[in-house]
């Protein structure tokens, strides 16, 4: 095999059309998203002043977070907890669609009211929360990407849910109960906290999402004020308590400055207490994978590298040639494939080492926070890259040899690997079809690219639009390789059967 | 490995078509055989099924008692020339010889050696096959059947392309890998050209064989003097007259 | 031009591969229609989906079987060195060239009425059931839609031809007319700049030549459908202008 392969190697830089194709492959993947980063700028301004944006709150685990939330607290030094019954939960959403032209009362899905152990009032320190949202029932979460469900249902005066949070050592504990008296275990969180941390009641609502199709293709998705509002008595402590704003921003809505402030409205036992914000993962910022968007260019000319050899050895009656010197023809092909599989891998692999480090940088430059991707994350997307670029390659010499018209194989590779991704973030098909079309063609592979999770607890747009792939990572990849390998079994027994 | 080439009873269909009907012929090796016979009696299919580029329905045929596809390094004991226009334009004539060469386990130098001994020495092998003339394909066709050494060529219409001079070499190249021991099967149309290499004559005709004997004896047997007067009486294409 | 109407009609039916890929064409840009039609929506109550539009996405898909039609028109010849043949036997090569444009448009007309019309027609069985009016040829932005869908096909087919002419080798031909195709829509969706990306869209041949089929939210586009359409065809006409001179100018 070994001497195959370096047969193989020989024919393939022995073309100079042939070797500046999959050098071109890296230059295009290179160029988009150098483009995209230099050409992306961020700014932030107070009123009609510029300032530099606001770093966002980094969480425990080293990920910025959003910690935004009205909290009524006060210190607990120890072991201890707080049980609170809550008796209702309100709110408003400001120009929801189909109009956007009304504020109506209502709770987004995941509006959160409830009780909280968290170290101080910083923005990003630890925390853990038992709570009950606006339409996913009571839940307990923690340090911003944990979240476990408890029993769903919402609030109401006549049906009013109990909450409990214990903290024992490094263990928080939350429960729920319907009459106070019965209480059910939701789950529980070991935290690195200090001796003294803050607890109490608090009060949240993320920003309503609309998504709308843009003239030119893709979508936008806006985040429109939202607020909650959230009654509770029966609380267990005593003392002063203390109502502080957990990461307000400057600015303030109309809503928020004539309607209803955020904070704190005591009276006798009964708080009551408004806020607005999220308490979870950024998703906002450019991502590690954005200096990658020439990928699907690339994969193009991979196509057009990967079919060219093939094709010319039957065009030109070389694959005559080639069957007399290796008269094992499935190995001729599976050496080929490698061959081609090997040089685009590193291209796509050195296309992706410049680039994504780079566009990181200049879009760093350009005022942007991005979302942080561990080291590993990195590699992984890096050399994925690699890898996609050599799968696409077998599937498009595959192709070749199956159809043995360059043509066709290349339309074909284009229309099954690029033409699906297009589709999903360009076209006006509908979410659901995207998601589809990126789970069952060869262009699930891209998901290798993403260096961000997706949380159900967390709205958000989820679409590859945005970075975010139907199928995890490897996943993704592993479609993309089974196409690629059936595509050479079939090609490979074809040159069998077939003759040359 | 023995030096022969045995066809055995070859029958293959294309459709409607019987391009093969029992096919049965053995190449010695220390002589030219020549494989002659009119257009489409099968004589390319034949040595596309020698050389595995082809199955057939039926019957074998064995290089060395072997068949083709389960040669190691084929091209070590088998060369062959069939279609020399069947270059990549863009790659050298060198190259396309390179990679053949990896392909059987050999290196540069043996390249460079069949390059001389096919008269593409110098820079002409280094130049892209595209602009070669359809003489030097042939000549790079003969260096990539002599690249392995083999001691079994199968050579297509080897004299095609090639000016007069050529054909004086490629003649005297043929009779002297003959006489090294090698079978060599030699199809042409260029009857007269194969006259003086020939030693034994294979004639074809609608898939089978129509004679198989010594051109000795064939010229012997009556008072023709070429070979090619010869051959047309034995597929009766022309009278006695 | 007759004769070589003729030379080229004939080529061209002798050889099984146009009738699959004109099928390949018809049955791909239905189906997709039809299967974005099966899940379309009433969101809040508001039927107010370009219903047309998306009947009609297959298109996208479709255009593929046609540039490989018109790539294979001529490359194939290039690949073969039948171009030599062709070339010897009619030597007035723009005459060639505009036969080949000549039956290619009218082959494409033809699939591609077949395939807008399936999908419409699919659309229409789909549609009333799912709180939409269908689709009727009555509508003038509907026609309109339709008969754009028709000539941007016939366009896409002409940019391929005149491409492939110029670039000879199939897979780089194929190669660059889907990558002007597929890779411009998501060009414009790099750029950050609204402006540029409104400027990128006009001179996208596919963004610009399928704002013809867009029947609801006419004020966004960036070009009106007709207008859009001449897109496309400026793009026709200078491949074919190219791939004309690139034929006469150079050896067969």
């Amino acid at each position: 095999m070994a001497e195959l392969l370096r047969a193989e190697w020989t024919k393939f830089r022995t073309v100079r059309g042939w070797v500046l194709t999959v050098v071109a492959a890296a230059l295009v993947t290179v160029v988009p998203g150098l483009l995209f980063a230099a050409g992306s700028h961020s700014s932030c301004s107070v009123g009609p002043i510029e300032v530099p944006c606001p770093t966002p709150p980094v969480g425990p685990d080293g990920g910025a977070v959003e910690d935004r939330f009205s909290f009524v607290h006060q210190a607990l030094t120890g072991d201890g907890g707080l049980t609170v019954r809550l008796t209702s939960m309100t709110g408003i959403i400001t120009y929801p669609p189909p109009d956007h032209d009304k504020i109506v009362p209502g709770l987004v899905p995941w509006a959160k009211a409830g009780i909280m152990v968290k170290d101080g009032t910083r923005p990003g320190a630890s925390y853990a929360a038992v709570l009950l949202t606006g339409g996913h029932g009571v839940r307990m979460q923690y340090d911003f990407t944990h979240d476990t469900a408890g029993r769903p249902g919402g609030v109401s005066r006549r049906s009013p849910r109990w909450l409990r949070l214990t903290r024992s050592g490094d263990r928080l504990t939350g429960y729920e109960s319907a009459d106070g008296r019965r209480w059910t275990e939701v789950g529980t969180a070991r935290l690195d906290l200090p001796d003294t941390v803050q607890i109490g009641m608090f009060a949240n609502s993320p920003g309503d999402l609309t998504v709308k199709q843009s003239e030119t293709g893709g979508s936008i998705g806006q985040k429109r004020f939202t607020q909650t509002t959230a009654v509770f008595d029966q609380v267990s402590r005593q003392g002063t308590w203390s109502g502080t704003e957990v990461g307000d921003g400057p600015g303030e809505t109309d809503w928020e400055r004539y309607h209803r402030a955020n904070g704190l409205v005591r009276s006798g036992g009964t708080f009551t207490v408004t806020g607005t914000g999220d308490i979870a993962p950024s998703r906002d910022g450019p991502v590690f994978e954005d200096g990658l968007r020439g990928v699907p260019f690339g994969l193009v000319v991979v196509v057009v590298a990967a079919v060219l050899p093939i094709a010319a050895e039957y065009r030109r009656g070389l694959i005559r040639t080639t069957v007399l010197a290796v008269p094992r023809r499935g190995r001729a092909l599976a050496a080929k494939a490698a061959v081609i599989g090997a040089v685009t891998f590193a291209a796509g692999l050195a296309a992706a080492a410049v680039t994504a480090p780079l566009g990181m940088s200049l879009l760093r430059a350009n005022g942007f926070v991005l979302l942080p991707a561990p080291l590993l994350t990195q590699v992984r997307v890096i050399a994925g890259v690699g890898a996609v670029f050599a799968l696409v390659a077998v599937f498009a010499l595959a192709l070749g040899a199956l159809f043995r018209r360059a043509a066709g194989a290349v339309v074909a590779a284009v229309a099954l690997v690029v033409l699906p991704y297009m589709l999903a973030v360009f076209s006006p098909v509908p979410d659901e079809v995207s998601r589809w079309l990126l789970r069952l063609t060869p262009a699930a592979g891209l998901a290798i690219q993403q260096s961000v999770q997706e949380y159900p607890q967390v709205l958000s747009h989820y679409t590859p639009g945005a970075g975010y792939y139907p199928l995890p990572p490897w996943a993704g990849l592993a479609v993309t390789a089974g196409y690629a390998g059936l595509a050479l079994a079939l090609a490979i027994r074809a040159v069998r059967r077939r003759d040359a | 490995m023995r030096a022969t080439i045995e066809v055995i009873g070859l029958r293959k269909r294309f459709g409607p078509t019987l391009a093969l009907d029992g096919m049965s012929f053995t190449v010695e090796p220390g002589r030219v055989t020549a494989f002659v016979g009119p257009n489409g009696a099968g004589k390319s299919t034949t040595m596309r099924v020698v050389l595995g580029l082809d199955a057939a329905d039926e019957g074998r045929a064995l290089v060395g008692g072997r068949p083709y596809r389960t040669l190691r390094h084929p091209l070590r004991h088998v060369g062959a020339l069939l279609d020399a226009a069947a270059l990549q334009p863009g790659r050298t004539g060198r190259d396309h010889l390179l990679w053949l060469a990896h392909s059987q386990g050999l290196g540069a130098a043996r390249v460079d050696q069949v390059l001389d001994l096919a008269g593409l020495g110098g820079g002409v092998a280094r130049r892209r096959a595209g602009g070669y003339s359809l003489g030097m394909r042939q000549r790079l066709g003969l260096a990539a059947a002599l690249l392995g050494d083999p001691a079994v060529l199968m050579l297509d219409e080897p004299f095609n392309g090639l000016d007069p001079e050529g054909i004086g070499w490629l003649r005297e190249l043929l009779a002297g890998l003959a006489a090294e021991g090698r079978a060599v099967l030699v199809s042409s149309h260029l009857l007269s050209e194969l006259q003086h290499v020939a030693g034994h004559l294979v004639v074809a005709e609608r898939g089978r064989v129509v004679a198989d004997t010594s051109v000795a004896a064939l010229l012997a047997a009556g008072d023709r003097v070429t070979l090619e007067e010869a051959y047309l009486r034995l597929t009766g294409r022309r009278g006695d007259g | 031009m007759r004769r070589e109407l003729h030379a080229e009609w004939t080529k061209l039916r002798t050889e099984p591969g146009a009738g699959r890929l004109l099928l390949g064409l018809v049955t791909l840009t239905a189906v997709t229609g039809v299967a974005l039609t099966a899940g379309v929506t009433c969101p809040w109550d508001r039927c107010t989906q370009d219903t047309v539009k998306l009947g009609l996405t297959g298109v996208q898909l479709g255009q593929a079987f046609a540039v490989m039609l018109a790539v294979r028109m001529i490359s194939g010849e290039y690949g073969t060195g039948l171009i030599r043949l062709t070339l010897a036997a009619m030597p007035r090569r723009t005459t060639v060239l505009a036969a080949k444009a000549t039956l290619l448009t009218g082959l494409t007309l033809a699939g591609g009425a077949v395939a807008v019309a399936a999908s419409l027609l699919g659309a229409g069985l789909l549609l009333p059931a799912r709180g939409y009016p269908p689709p009727s040829p009555a509508d003038g932005p509907t026609l309109r839609a339709a008969l754009g869908s028709v000539l941007y096909l016939a366009l896409i087919a002409l940019i391929s031809l005149g491409l492939a002419t110029v670039l000879r080798e199939p897979a780089a031909a194929a190669g660059t007319v889907l990558g002007l195709l597929y890779l411009f829509p998501l060009a414009v969706l790099l750029l950050p700049d609204p402006d540029w990306q409104r400027l990128l869209w006009r001179l996208s041949p596919m963004n610009a030549g399928l704002a013809v089929q867009a029947t609801t939210g006419l004020d966004d586009l960036p070009l009106d459908p007709w207008t859009g359409l001449a897109v496309p065809a400026a793009w026709a006409a200078a491949a074919l202008l190219a791939g004309g001179l690139a034929l006469r100018r150079r050896d067969a």
